[in-house]
Parts: C-alpha cells; sequence; structure tokens
C-alpha cells in the first residue's frame, strides 16, 4: 500500500493547519503573515506555529498538511517545489538536483 | 449538434505556466517542452473548436476540504484566474459556455452521475498551465472553456473505471447539445511523479510510455486499474491521470493518437498528446 495517502483521517488531523496554509491564497493573507506572523497563526495550536515558522516541511507534512497546501507556504517564502521534495527526501537541494536529468528546468 | 472533435491528453506541471510566462521558449532547458506543444496548438488553430471541455483538478486553490465535491462542473458565463500564493498570472478570465454546460449538468444527473456544478469560480495552473501552451490568450482566447473539477487530491478518488463511464456520458451529453458546435475533450494530469514522502522525486519513464500506449491502444485495461495500481505504477500524485480516462472515454471509438511528446525534466514527467 502507498504510504502518505492523503486520505480522510489525515484530512481531519490536518485541517486547522490546511485551512491555515490555505488562507495564503489570498493576498491580504501573506501580506499579514510577512509581517506578522503570530497575528496569521492566532487559529493554530503552538506546535502547528512552531512547524511553520520553521518551514519545516517533513514535520507539516507527517502531520498532515497536505502538499498543496504546502504550495501556498512555500510561494509566500520563495520556496521552490524540488526544495520541499528534497526535505522529503532528507537530502539538500543539491544533492536531489543531481538525481534530476535537467536540474535548471525549474 | 454538437460534435466532439478530438481529444488532448496533457500535463498540468505549475512550472509549464512559470516557464511560458517567463517566456523561455528557446532555453535549452524548456524548447524540447515547447516543441512537443506545437503540433496541438496547430491542430487547434486549424479545426477552431467552440469549446474545450477541461478534466482537471483545482490544487486546494478555489476548494477546500472543509467540502470537497468528487466532480465538479462549471457552468458560469466567466471564470477568474485564481491566486495560488503569487499574484494572478498575465492572463484573461476564462470564457465559459453556460447554456452547453447545463445542458450537460442535467445530462449527466439523468444518467445518474449526481455531479456538483459550480459558477463563476476561480480556476488553477490545473486548466491553465497546459492551455497557455495550446490556445492563445492574447487578444483574448479563441472560444470558450467548460471546467470539469475532479478530486484527485482527497482519498477515496473516483475509481478509473468511473471516470471511463464519466467520459461516455459527457459524449452523450455533448452530441445531444441542439447547436452545431466543434468540441475538443482535455484531459489533464501525470504522467509519472510523487511529491511527498521519501519516495518524493520518483518517476517511471517505462510505465509512463506504456501509459501513453495503452490509453491510445487499450483504454478499457487502463479503466480496470485501481487507484492503488495507478499509485504503485505512476507515484502518488501520478494517480491523476485518471483524467485522462475521461477526455478518452468521450471520443469516439475509432479515434487513435495522431501525436505524444515525453519530456521529464524535474520531478513530473511531461506529456502532451493529441488524439484525432
Amino acid at each position: 500500500m502507498a504510504k502518505y495517502v492523503f486520505d480522510l483521517e489525515r484530512s481531519a488531523k490536518g485541517l486547522r493547519l490546511n485551512r491555515f496554509l490555505h488562507s495564503l491564497t489570498q493576498k491580504e493573507q501573506r501580506e499579514l503573515f510577512l509581517r506578522d506572523p503570530d497575528a496569521a497563526m492566532k487559529a493554530l495550536t503552538a506546535e502547528e506555529r512552531d512547524m511553520v515558522r520553521r518551514l519545516d516541511w517533513k514535520a507539516m507534512q507527517d502531520y498532515g498538511a497536505s502538499f498543496f497546501c504546502l504550495e501556498k507556504l512555500a510561494r509566500t517564502k520563495g520556496v521552490s517545489n524540488p526544495q520541499m521534495v528534497a526535505a522529503f527526501r532528507g537530502e539538500t537541494l543539491e544533492a536531489f538536483l543531481k538525481t534530476r536529468r535537467v536540474p535548471g528546468a525549474r | 449538434m454538437a460534435r466532439i472533435i478530438g481529444g488532448i491528453g496533457t500535463s498540468h506541471v505549475p512550472t509549464i505556466a512559470m516557464a511560458y510566462d517567463k517566456a523561455k521558449q528557446n532555453d535549452p532547458d524548456w524548447q524540447p517542452l515547447f516543441r512537443g506543444y506545437e503540433p496541438v496548438a496547430s491542430w487547434l488553430a486549424e479545426k477552431k473548436p467552440d469549446v474545450l471541455f477541461f478534466c482537471f483538478n483545482d490544487h486546494a486553490t478555489t476548494f477546500f476540504f472543509d467540502h470537497y465535491p468528487t466532480f465538479a462542473l462549471g457552468v458560469g458565463e466567466e471564470y477568474r484566474i485564481a491566486d495560488e500564493g503569487l499574484g494572478l498570472r498575465p492572463i484573461p478570465r476564462l470564457k465559459g459556455h453556460a447554456p452547453m454546460a447545463r445542458h450537460i449538468a442535467r445530462s449527466l444527473v439523468a444518467e445518474e452521475f449526481d455531479i456538483s456544478v459550480f459558477q463563476d469560480l476561480a480556476l488553477d495552473h490545473g486548466l491553465h498551465s497546459p492551455l497557455t501552451m495550446m490556445w492563445p490568450s492574447k487578444p483574448d482566447w479563441p472560444g470558450a472553456v467548460i471546467p470539469l473539477v475532479v478530486n484527485v487530491l482527497q482519498h477515496p478518488l473516483p475509481s478509473p473505471r468511473r471516470c471511463y463511464k464519466l467520459g461516455k456520458a459527457i459524449r452523450r451529453a455533448i452530441l445531444s447539445y441542439p447547436e452545431d458546435l466543434k468540441v475538443a475533450m482535455v484531459g489533464t494530469g501525470g504522467l509519472s511523479h510523487q511529491m511527498i514522502g521519501e519516495r518524493a522525486g520518483f518517476n517511471d519513464e517505462k510505465w509512463d510510455r506504456e501509459f501513453l500506449e495503452l490509453i491510445d491502444r487499450d483504454p478499457e485495461r487502463l479503466a480496470s486499474m485501481s487507484i492503488d495500481d495507478f499509485m504503485r505504477l505512476g507515484g502518488n500524485e501520478g494517480a491523476e491521470v485518471i483524467m485522462w480516462l475521461i477526455m478518452r472515454g468521450a471520443l469516439d471509438e475509432r479515434a487513435r493518437k495522431r501525436h505524444d511528446n515525453y519530456y521529464l525534466p524535474m520531478t513530473t514527467a511531461m506529456a502532451v498528446a493529441l488524439f484525432e
């Protein structure tokens, strides 16, 4: 069976965190988050706020964040998808890019 | 009566839109991708379909997990471009075809496909990253789109068989529309990729090539596979290729693949194929 399948259990566990991540599709919310992270994250628990503040992609994923909601945070903070993928694999971006056919295509 | 003139299968990777918006047509890293879309763009320019029926998925942009539809059909007059965290792409709003979309909604529900419908929501790169590779956006889009948003994010996903059957029901719906309009089907997603877990970065070109053959010659075999099969062969996120089966199901059974292109630069295999 595939691992990390985003099913209804994972969706329920990650709902509050995903709702925050999804809110970053709004420009005002992104600006607030960049200016005053705690104000933007006031609905989150201390544990959730800490993962977001540290941009700990793997911890957020393991906790129940949807990859597609994490993308909103990544765009807000100027992080690319290959950087996130490298974090999930537990390697550096440079090491990950060495495994790709066209490392410049990003 | 309306006609279905052909179909297109295409990846919808967000970096395709980035490469287009940054005009990387002649960048050696991107040229093989742009070249691969040229025959499809020429075909659309020549055949001039009135409507592109787009099977794609939203990426938790407009639809969120507090209420997540399995199949949602756009029946609006116009659709905004969604902000996915970087502001709006410099492309015009998409024109819908409300009368045909309403007809399709009624026809599908009458056939027991109890879809959701939506009006003027914003659409994300799932639709317009491939669209700008094939259809000119300036001065305005040459035709209308009918968007069908499919859940490929939150399991349980619809089965491959259900997608194929839905395609066949969409075909009957379009062919029973009284106005003489030309429709092209578009199925998006894939090919192999996985974005999460230790297996992130997974691809399998051999399976992708086989998929590109089977979608042409034996879609029935793809329809009989499970979502788990698709995740194992093409990666967790690669299972979204079930949306190609909706497109394929809506085509005439005699339709055959006329062109395809495959490019795997980074994390997702980017493919495009034309059926007529």
